[in-house]
């Protein structure tokens, strides 16, 4: 009796476990690659650990974090990633933005247009920061000599190697980079704006801003709110641009988290400090996220959905 | 008149921000073709001079430039397979099946798109390190698909979400096996996002910098993204033979992408952006 109730449930048995057998290699690799090595770098943040010979360790508890958080130049790096951030996220959705608004209407090309506009975001980005770099070139560069043509500089402008200069070059690099992104997402939103509410509105006499304030925001506003935590997160974890670009230099000027932590580990060598700064990285790209989405949990009830 | 004013000022406006957007690109390519002497005169050369192709016959024989792009589309085929292979059945799984821990795999999902590499650089070094994974091409593989794998098994869901059920049920009456339908009737189904997504982390694989700048040191196995980055600050080769370089590297992303934007932009719109 015992024995066919056992025989019994066994048979239900593969169906019930199939979803467990569809997601256990992708769950087995995101432990192993993702959870693992974070508390990897939990626990590295409360050594003293050195590049030189990481099995040596040494517990030295919060004492890496009250290091960093007490270091002027740790204070240095938060304004630099703040800046960047707010900079990136902004210019990239408020350009993505006109451009979309721009390629929103027929003509001929009008796929083709929006294909080369991706261009920027398909190049890889040590290419990207390799050529920027050359045009940005003080002696042989074509933005000096498109600056002197204008007649707004005669002088060559040193950019990568000024202190007050280096971040704007990285970050209007980054901007060229990711506008298109922020435009082709924007672009798919604006698809979803009913023309006959847009055209009543013109027909009520509403002038184009307007119609864009009651017509096309509303729509768009919540792809353009997902789109602003993408650009967000991505500019708090973009390694690549800067590293080649400038390296963090010159003076720390473009030294944002995760070039911080880099240099850390990799040029002094000291992998509990940078582990910290790592973690203090991941919570603040945790709290973002968690922010944004209280943010609009709170947005939607006040449009009352 | 005045709308059409209006239309030609607006068509102006596109072909200035197109200008801008591929500009760069075709400043690789004059400066890949422009002769050193004339790169250091004092007017720049606008148009390239064909004259030059021979700068990219000396950068193959110059820079290790075949090994740098073997290598990188090893990495990039490597993390293509394995992302798709694990992403696809988890990808059903949370789009048709109700399983106990759905909702926490769909969080570490969403987390783990959240995190940056470069946080993660220091830990993975040091694990890396015990299971001699440095130096090694499948370390990078490995690495580069943990995170190709949230957004492509994200898309995927997505794209599942929107094939109705009917068509897979009468296959399940047939006695088709959960697989052989995911195999034979949702993949066929969902092939512009399949496209979409082997793009994607195809690219996240060749275009990847900081894992492959730290993990590896050995120059037999050297990738693009990293080779590319050392010609700056070194002085020894000529700005034609690193654009040319720098191009042959980036037209192959550009072109792909441009066939399968149309299919990439839907996927990240439908399964990315708005999930």
């Amino acid at each position: 009796m015992r024995n066919s109730v056992k025989i019994q449930t066994r048979r239900k048995d593969p169906a019930r476990f199939l979803p467990y057998a569809f997601i256990a290699p992708l769950a087995a690799y995101l432990l192993i690659f993702h959870a693992y090595p974070l508390m990897q770098e939990f626990i590295l943040s409360t050594t003293y650990t050195s590049l030189l010979d990481p099995s040596l360790r040494e517990f030295v508890g919060l004492d890496n974090y009250r290091d960093v958080l007490g270091d002027p130049e740790f204070h240095k790096v938060l304004r630099i990633t703040a800046i960047y951030t707010v900079i990136c996220v902004s210019g990239g959705v408020g350009l993505g933005l006109l451009v979309a608004l721009l390629l929103d209407f027929n003509f001929r090309g009008r796929g083709i247009a929006r294909a080369l506009v991706t261009i920027p975001w398909a190049a890889p980005p040590v290419a990207v920061a390799l050529i920027f770099i050359w045009m940005f070139n003080a002696q042989f560069g074509i933005f000096n000599d498109i600056l002197s043509g204008l007649g707004i500089s005669a002088e060559p402008i040193n950019w990568l190697d000024d202190p007050q200069r280096a971040l704007p070059a990285v970050l209007f690099t980054t901007i060229w980079q990711i506008f298109p992104f922020s435009s082709v997402v924007i672009l798919s939103a604006l698809q979803g704006v009913q023309s006959e509410l847009r055209e009543a509105a013109i027909i009520d006499g509403a002038d184009k801003l307007s119609v864009f304030k009651a017509v096309v925001w509303p729509t768009i506003r919540p792809t353009v709110a997902i789109l602003a935590l993408l650009l967000t997160v991505w500019s708090l974890r973009r390694f690549d641009v800067i590293w080649v670009m400038t390296q963090g230099g010159p003076l720390g000027e473009t030294n944002t988290l995760v070039i911080d932590l880099y240099r850390r580990a990799f040029v002094y060598l000291d992998l509990g400090h940078a582990a910290a700064v790592g973690v203090i990285g991941v919570c603040t790209a945790l709290v973002v996220t968690f922010i944004y989405f209280w943010l609009s949990a709170r947005a939607d009830r006040a449009a009352g959905k | 008149m005045n709308r059409s004013w209006a239309f030609h000022f607006r068509i102006l406006a596109v072909l200035a921000v197109l200008g801008i957007a591929a500009f760069p690109v075709y400043w690789m390519a004059v400066t890949s073709m422009t002769s050193s002497e004339e790169l250091f005169a004092g007017s720049p050369r606008l148009l390239p001079d064909p004259a030059q192709i021979g700068t990219y016959a000396r950068a193959l024989v110059s820079t290790p430039l075949l090994t740098w792009l073997g290598n990188s589309l090893i990495i990039a085929l490597g993390t293509t397979a394995l992302s798709l292979l694990l992403a696809i059945l988890p990808a059903y799984a949370l789009s048709r099946m109700s399983f106990r821990g759905k909702l926490l795999l769909a969080l570490g999902l969403f987390v783990t798109q959240m995190l940056p590499e470069a946080m993660l650089v220091v830990p993975l070094y040091d694990i890396f390190s015990r299971f001699a994974l440095l130096d090694s091409l499948t370390g990078l593989i490995l690495a580069n698909t943990a995170f190709a794998v949230p957004v492509v098994t994200w898309i995927l869901k997505g794209a599942i979400d929107g094939i109705p059920t009917e068509i897979e049920e009468a296959a399940r009456i047939d006695g088709c096996s959960r697989v052989g339908i995911v195999l034979t009737i949702v993949l066929p189904l969902i092939a512009p996002t399949l496209a979409a997504v082997t793009v994607i982390a195809f690219f996240q694989g060749w275009n990847e910098y900081v894992f492959a700048q730290t993990f590896i040191s050995d120059e037999s196995l050297k990738v693009a993204s990293v080779g590319l980055a050392s010609f700056v600050g070194e002085l020894s080769t000529p700005m034609d033979t690193v654009t040319a370089v720098g191009l042959t590297y980036t037209l192959p992303a550009v072109v792909f992408y441009l066939l399968v934007q149309r299919y990439i932009v839907a996927g990240m719109t439908s399964g990315g952006v708005k999930g």
